[in-house]
């Protein structure tokens, strides 16, 4: 008997690991039309364990000080072993999981699956995408660069147009009247510790919905226009004679989670500054406003619509509404209908709001 | 029409009445008195202020009075002598004047064969550089034309065929550590050391021993060789950096490629 065997067998008799295998990886079916879509989700896993561990990396030079932050972060580049390679990866790897996400929300909006029973892991979807459009804006400042500097000034200065508790709720973000050392400490707290948290609990809640409603099988022109669920109770869909996911859907998601790293790899190797600008490289000087200062790619939509609308509280109020919107999008949309191609005003609303959105975000990049 | 002929007096007197008005209607005479005033002035009292708004000492703030003394904020008074006003500075008091803010390239200049003659036939800094176009230092300045005000060419054309690689290799790496800069590269210790040999290299220009221009600018050569192996290195680190990922990226999409084919295996 091998020693691995041994030690099989031993966390075998005390915790029944072939029980939980059978039940989580071969016994777990999904269905047979399942698609190439549906491994999104295991790609913004791995993303975010690799947000995590290259963040924890970079901790380990990172100084959270406005005196030494840019110096740090500029050894972390030039010093330390592999330091560029860390830092590229966190930094390129932030944007390519906004985007996964957005892809991910988008499968999940065409093909319907954010309808019931499953508006909680919708809900907690929309929530862990504007969580993670947080930590990003968070983690934008740390480097202490011009351009960190002076997006957060945008972004935080949008706060104040709030009514009665705007002005005291950007000094409350800042930590003062202006972005300083108060910022980038609570930036710090707030992107290394209470979001990374705060979305690993979601991710939690997110996977126990999808574990306990079972995974949406992809919607056919062929499915019936009412569902085939009856009544109220609880149902746990199975998917009898689908594949498993272990090995089936587990090499798919492989397939996904390995061109997902060419592409990471891609940009760090070979566009390297393909997210950053030529401001990125300079210290912070409060003093010294460059010319052009823009927000990350997908914050361009929501900084376009601020400067169409004649005052921000316009601008501010029309994309609570529309994030509102989309957050309740299940409770509004309550047919059962799922075929994109048999729900026509769905589909008008969905390509023109996406058409609108990469419409303000070119417009905001060239504006 | 009567043709009615003004003294030049009576001109300038209403050029300066003139101006005054709109110096005080626009403000810009808390600015600076000497371009609004000489501005709008005709002829030779006019005529320094285009040639000085095109200089490198206009892109760098450096205003008249920094030359010619008086008070550019005080418009009645700018050029009461009570208000430091000089004029147009005296010959040999020229290079003096310049050196106020050039001071490593006066001593440069006393010490030179050029200076040395100041005041009795030699070159002063207005001989070369211009007056009011002053334009930005390059080896441009020395030419057939310029030189030959005073002496043959011949010994200007040997430094500065010396100095050309020089000048051409200083602004090569500077266009490249800026490059560098852009990446975020540490670029400050070759930032420096680029700045020291520019410095060297521009306290030959008002040396005129061409032996001496010959062989520091063998030496400076050396140390801009040195900088540039630097960025080479760097450069080089890159073009590797590059090969590994193209690895790296060819083996994930293999990877990708191969759980795809096992993974229709256990589909079918």
């Amino acid at each position: 008997m091998t020693l691995v065997r041994k030690l099989y067998d031993w966390v075998e008799v005390r915790l029944g690991i072939s029980e939980v295998i059978e039940k989580e990886m071969t016994g777990y079916l999904l269905p047979r039309t399942i698609n190439n879509w549906y491994s999104l989700g295991s790609v913004l896993l791995f993303a975010f364990t690799l947000q995590v561990i290259s963040g924890i990396l970079l901790l380990i030079y990172y100084v959270p000080d406005a005196d030494k932050a840019f110096k740090s972060v500029s050894v972390i580049m030039n010093e330390i072993p592999f330091g560029w390679l860390i830092r590229l990866c966190h930094a390129v790897g932030s944007n390519l999981m906004v985007a996964t996400l957005f892809l991910h929300m988008f499968s999940v909006l065409f093909m319907g699956s954010y309808k019931k029973p499953r508006e909680l892991q919708w809900v907690s979807g929309f929530t862990l995408l504007n969580l993670v459009m947080g930590i990003s804006l968070t983690g934008y400042l740390l480097p202490w660069s011009q351009l960190s500097f002076w997006a957060t000034t945008v972004a935080t200065n949008s706060v104040g147009a709030i009514p009665v508790i705007g002005e005291y709720l950007v000094e409350f973000v800042r930590g003062g009247k202006l972005v300083g050392p108060p910022t980038l400490g609570r930036f710090f707290a707030v992107h290394v510790a209470v979001l990374p948290l705060v979305i690993a609990g979601l991710i939690g809640a997110h996977l126990f919905f999808l574990k306990r409603t079972g995974i949406s099988a992809p919607p056919t022109r062929n499915d019936p226009a009412t569902t085939t669920r009856q009544g109220s109770s609880y149902h746990y869909d199975k998917h009898e004679g689908g594949i498993p996911f272990f090995p089936n859907f587990f090499l798919h998601d492989m397939t996904s989670v390995s061109i997902y790293m060419a592409c990471l790899l891609g940009v760090v190797f070979f566009s390297p500054y393909l997210f950053f600008t030529p401001d990125s490289f300079v210290p912070a000087n409060p003093f010294q406003t460059p010319a052009h200062i823009k927000p990350e790619w997908y914050f361009l939509a929501n900084y376009q619509i601020l400067k169409i609308f004649p005052s921000e509280i316009i601008g501010l109020t029309v994309q609570g509404a529309g994030m509102t919107f989309i957050a309740l999008l299940p409770f509004v949309d309550r047919g059962d209908g799922r075929y994109p191609l048999k729900r026509p005003l769905f589909m008008v609303c969905s390509l023109g709001g996406i058409a609108m959105f990469i419409a303000l975000s070119i417009w905001g990049h060239l504006s | 029409m009567i043709p009615v002929r003004i003294s030049a007096p009576i001109r300038i007197l209403a050029t300066l009445l003139f101006s005054l008005a709109v110096s005080v209607a626009t403000g810009h005479a808390q600015e600076n008195s000497c371009v609004t005033c000489h501005g709008a002035m005709p002829g030779k009292y006019g005529a320094p202020v285009p040639l000085w708004k095109s200089s490198i000492h206009a892109e760098n703030n450096v205003f008249c009075h920094e030359c010619h003394g008086g008070d550019p904020k005080d418009l009645g008074n700018a050029m009461k002598p009570d208000r430091g006003f000089k004029g147009v500075p005296k010959e040999t008091a020229i290079p003096e004047t310049c050196g106020r803010c050039h001071v490593g390239v006066l001593k440069d200049f006393l010490g030179s064969a050029h200076g040395k003659r100041l005041g009795s036939g030699g070159p002063t800094c207005v001989t070369c550089h211009g007056n009011h176009a002053v334009k930005k230092a390059s080896l441009e300045i020395i030419n057939e034309k310029t030189c030959t005000k005073c002496h043959t060419y011949e010994r200007a054309r040997l430094m500065k065929q010396a100095m050309q690689e020089t000048e051409g290799m200083i602004t090569t790496l500077d266009a490249r550590i800026e490059s560098l800069k852009l990446q975020g590269k540490a670029s400050e210790t070759m930032e420096q050391g680029l700045f020291n040999a520019r410095n060297r290299f521009h306290t030959l220009f008002h040396n005129v021993i061409a032996e001496k221009v010959r062989s520091e600018s063998a030496a400076i050569k050396k140390d801009l060789g040195t900088i540039g192996a630097q960025i080479d290195a760097i450069e080089q680190a890159e073009q590797k950096r590059k090969m590994v990922g193209a690895a790296a990226i060819g083996g994930l999409l293999l990877a990708a490629l191969l759980f795809r084919l096992l993974g229709k295996t256990y589909d079918n």
